[in-house]
């Protein structure tokens, strides 16, 4: 799943747009707090994010991607007579490979009646391989463009997504969002799109990307041996690659990952695959992917503006 | 486009039909993993190496390895329960973020227990991509139990030889949950974990909608879906208070009553036990009049008020 939807992200990012009447996209399970933070419950559709939304009366799903750089919504559920305007142009080579990509201009994304995300370009595409695999209707995906002016709150323990919106600073407009104490920090970089971290394994530096829809964590084979000295193959299991041929990759657990001196990582199911691809999509040299597995683990706030990841901890649930 | 489905990932193996579940039982939130000698009568060396008679086998331990442990073959000890049986007890929302779970049974750290392949939950091993002459074990997060906390109903349809229910629960799945005929109606109970499903059935090949069930929603089909809410009793307990003259139990799941959820007095505070949906709930007590939030929960949220409440989140 992340691995297309990476190479989506880069094939996607041209400069095209064209004003159109696609009107709101609608999010009705979301929880109005102020005028500035809005929460929203997820679904977990395997491992991937999943948001209950609605397109001119259609009731679906929309994944929440930080691997993506724009908006896309899915050709399949979009009304025929949309107007749109087909791509011209790429920036990459993958593109050679989409013969049927479209942008429309979404007016607004009302997540509730009082919050809405105005004015963002949509990507048109032709997302029925993903329906078809995991059995749920996806009316799109939410990226980059719309998630980076938000303040985004990931919360594997109440199933919920939170945004905020923030200051040129980087600061919520809301001064508490939260109610739970924030534990601890991480620094990131931006480049593109893509959340880039620096992370330590056996003392071995290794440089990840961060991505909600990475249902399985990845990790360059080429990796140093003191790192691949802690992954613990479990299985192989059959992947369609690049041009649909099959390929077996090695999955197992990676252990000791460290962040920083102060958030350590427990064991994380991770695919050993090489990352050629998602350095492309990416623009930048990965050593690996981490998503599902390390949001699982970390309730994990993302502040695009500030560069910055804060964590909140699991509650101690008393029976 | 099609170039562009990458790294999809094949699952491997199909969905059996479920019957009686081997090797594990659902109580509750717990999975009880159990292994009982008499159910068993092969067992083999790791590496496929020699095949051994169940009846010639000393057993000292027994443990079950499987996806969700790495395949440890002794981390997950289980308990012996008697001179045959053993048994491990896991919460299940450990494992609710898969629909199945492929495990086998280790004894003595280094023989595998091998299933039968008449026995309803299993698939085929498979080692290094490569199919094994050998079966595992899958535990269903969702399955029938007649003892379950859900069941569904088809009226009718005498003549139809296979009824299947799918949904929401088994990602709607079309071979795995088959109904049973009763005297003029199809039936089939599942364990569930609290929250709201839709499902459908098929009836000989024909996807329907369940009649009897006025609760649905549009499909992409331009048909309906059937809707079912599960609960789950979730309790609550405030400490202390003794003093005090009442204690109201308010929250989003019951529209924020103030009266007519009376909490019942214990001897270190005040308790009740209410049937909520999964998800997050928003809740305070209101002692003698007095609203507050949970002092013993520390997850809490602002509503869209201003107002700071407890939240439970029930899964």
């Amino acid at each position: 799943m992340r691995q297309w939807l990476a190479i989506l992200g880069f094939v996607l990012g041209g400069v095209v747009v064209q004003a159109s009447e696609l009107g709101r996209i609608g999010f009705p399970k979301a929880e109005w707090i102020t005028e500035n933070t809005v929460r929203i419950p997820f679904a977990l559709v395997d491992h991937l994010i999943v948001v209950e939304a609605s397109v001119l009366g259609q009731k679906g799903g929309f994944i929440i991607d930080t691997g993506a750089e724009t908006l896309i919504l899915n050709k399949v559920h979009c009304p025929k007579n949309l107007p749109m305007k087909k791509k011209t142009h790429s920036s990459s080579g993958v593109m050679s490979a989409m013969s049927d990509t479209f942008q429309n201009m979404i007016e607004k994304l009302s997540l509730t009646t009082y919050f809405s995300i105005p004015n963002k370009r949509a990507d048109i595409l032709d997302l029925s391989h993903i329906e078809k695999q995991k059995k749920v209707k996806i009316l799109g995906i939410m990226g980059h463009s719309v998630l980076k002016d938000y303040e985004i709150f990931v919360d594997f323990y109440l199933r919920q997504i939170t945004l905020s919106k923030l200051d040129k600073s980087g600061n919520t407009l809301d001064r508490d969002v939260y109610l739970e104490r924030i534990t601890d920090s991480l620094d990131f970089k931006l480049n593109r799109h893509a959340i880039v971290l620096s992370a330590t394994i056996n003392k071995s530096s290794l440089t990840l990307g961060l991505d909600t829809a990475a249902e399985l964590n990845q990790l360059t084979p080429k990796a140093n041996s003191r790192i691949l000295k802690y992954f613990y193959p479990k299985e192989r299991v059959k992947v369609m690659g690049v041009s649909q041929r099959k390929k077996e990759v090695l999955i197992g657990d990676l252990h000791r990952m460290k962040l920083s001196e102060t958030v350590f990582m427990g064991p994380m199911t991770t695919m050993l695959s090489r990352m050629d691809h998602m350095n492309q999509a990416f623009g930048t040299e990965l050593d690996g992917l981490i998503g599902y597995e390390f949001l699982k683990q970390k309730r994990t706030i993302i502040n695009y503006k500030k560069r910055k990841l804060y964590f909140i901890s699991f509650p101690i649930v008393q029976k | 486009m099609k170039k562009i489905l990458i790294y999809t990932m094949l699952l491997l193996g199909i969905l059996p039909v479920l019957a009686q579940q081997k090797g594990y039982r659902i109580e509750g939130d717990e999975v009880v993993f159990t292994f009982h000698r008499d159910d068993y009568h092969v067992a083999r060396e790791d590496g496929f190496g020699h095949k051994l008679d169940f009846d010639n086998l000393d057993i000292r331990s027994v443990a079950v390895a499987g996806e969700f442990n790495n395949w440890s073959t002794h981390q997950w000890k289980m308990v012996r329960v008697d001179n045959d049986r053993y048994e491990l007890r896991k919460k299940l929302s450990d494992f609710d973020h898969q629909f199945s779970w492929e495990f086998k049974y280790v004894i003595n750290n280094i023989l595998w227990a091998e299933p039968d392949k008449s026995d309803p939950n299993i698939t085929r091993a498979f080692k290094n991509g490569r199919k094994l002459r050998a079966y595992n074990l899958r535990l269903f997060t969702a399955r029938p139990d007649k003892n379950g906390n859900t069941t569904f109903w088809l009226n009718g349809y005498p003549k139809a030889e296979k009824v299947i229910l799918a949904g929401s629960f088994n990602k709607w799945d079309e071979q795995a949950f088959r109904m049973k005929w009763r005297e003029g109606f199809w039936e089939l109970t599942l364990q569930l974990p609290p929250g709201a499903y839709e499902y459908r059935f098929i009836v000989d090949g024909q996807w329907m909608e369940d009649p009897d069930n006025p609760q649905k929603v549009p499909n992409e089909f331009h048909e309906y879906n059937s809707v079912v809410y599960v609960t789950k009793d979730v309790p609550f307990f405030l400490k202390g208070f003794s003093d005090a003259v009442e204690v109201v139990l308010s929250g989003s799941f019951n529209d924020w009553a103030t009266e007519g959820y009376h909490m019942q007095r214990t001897p270190n505070g005040w308790a009740d036990t209410l049937a909520l949906l999964g998800g997050k709930h928003h809740y305070k007590f209101i002692v003698d009049g007095k609203w507050m939030t949970d002092p013993q929960n520390s997850v809490r949220e602002y509503d869209g008020k201003g107002n700071i409440n407890s939240v439970c989140m029930v899964r």
